[in-house]
C-alpha cells in the first residue's frame, strides 16, 4: 500500500472519529440544556468555529501519531513525494467531495422549503462535510488503484 | 478481468489508455532498471511508473520526453499510440 492510500484511510477514519467525537459532546451538552441548538443560532456558528480549530489541532496529532507508527513499521521514514499523476487524482476527488457537497447543501435547502426546521440545515453541513471528505478520500484510493 | 475496460457512449475506454509503451522492455534493456531508479530519474514515484507501464495512465508529454531521454532514446520507441489495439 503506497504512502496516499495509509493517508486517504487515516484522512477518513480521522475525519469520522473527530466529528462523532465532537457531535457526542455538542449533543449531550445541548441535552444538558447548556444551550439550545433547535433556537440559538449564533451558537451554531460558535460551535462550527470551535470545531474548526479542534478538527485542524486533532488532525495535526493523528498525522504525527500516524507517522512515527509508520517509520517505526517500516524501519524506514517514508516521504509523501507527489507527481503530475497524483495532482490529476487529487483535483477529479476533489471534483467529486464538490458535487457531494453541493448535493447535499441542495437537500437541505429542499429540507428548509418543505417546512423542515432550521437547525436541520447545520446538522446538514456536518453531514456533507463528513460525506464529502469521506468522498474525496475513496475516490483518491479509487484513482490510484484503477488508473485514471 | 475485473480491470477490463469500460467502453463508455463516446466509445472512450476507461481504465485502459490507447497508448502503448515499452517501459518495461526498456527497462530490462537497462540493466534490469528498477520503477524506482526510472521513477527518480524522471522525478515521479514508482506507482506513476507503473501506472503508465500497465497503461493505466497516459503521462504529460514533458514526462513522456523525460521518459524517453532516461532510456536515451526518441520517444516514438517509448510511446506508440494505437486506437484499435486492446
Amino acid at each position: 500500500m503506497s504512502y496516499q492510500e495509509k493517508e486517504n484511510i487515516i484522512n477518513i477514519f480521522s475525519s469520522l472519529l473527530i466529528t462523532t467525537i465532537y457531535a457526542l459532546i455538542i449533543y449531550q451538552k445541548h441535552l444538558n440544556g447548556q444551550f439550545d441548538l433547535t433556537e440559538d443560532f449564533a451558537t451554531w456558528g460558535v460551535i462550527f468555529l470551535i470545531f474548526i480549530g479542534v478538527s485542524i489541532v486533532a488532525r495535526i496529532i493523528i498525522y504525527i501519531i500516524f507517522h512515527i507508527i509508520n517509520t517505526i513499521a517500516l524501519q524506514k521514514e517514508e516521504e509523501a513525494v507527489s507527481d503530475e499523476r497524483d495532482k490529476l487524482i487529487k483535483l477529479k476527488a476533489t471534483r467529486n467531495s464538490y458535487h457531494v457537497y453541493t448535493a447535499g447543501f441542495t437537500l437541505a435547502i429542499i429540507a428548509l422549503a418543505i417546512g423542515m426546521p432550521i437547525y436541520w440545515i447545520f446538522i446538514a453541513f456536518v453531514i456533507c462535510g463528513v460525506l464529502s471528505e469521506i468522498v474525496d478520500n475513496v475516490s483518491q484510493i479509487y484513482y490510484n488503484r484503477k488508473g485514471i | 478481468m475485473f480491470l477490463k475496460s469500460i467502453t463508455t457512449a463516446k466509445g472512450f475506454k476507461m481504465g485502459k489508455s490507447y497508448i502503448q509503451n515499452n517501459i518495461r522492455r526498456l527497462r530490462f534493456n537497462a540493466d534490469e532498471m528498477t520503477q524506482q531508479e526510472l521513477a527518480d530519474k524522471v522525478g515521479a514515484t514508482r506507482q506513476t511508473i507503473a501506472a503508465i507501464e500497465k497503461r493505466k495512465y497516459s503521462p504529460s508529454l514533458e514526462l513522456a520526453f523525460k521518459i524517453a531521454q532516461a532510456f536515451n532514446t526518441p520517444i516514438g520507441d517509448v510511446f506508440t499510440y494505437e486506437p484499435t489495439a486492446e
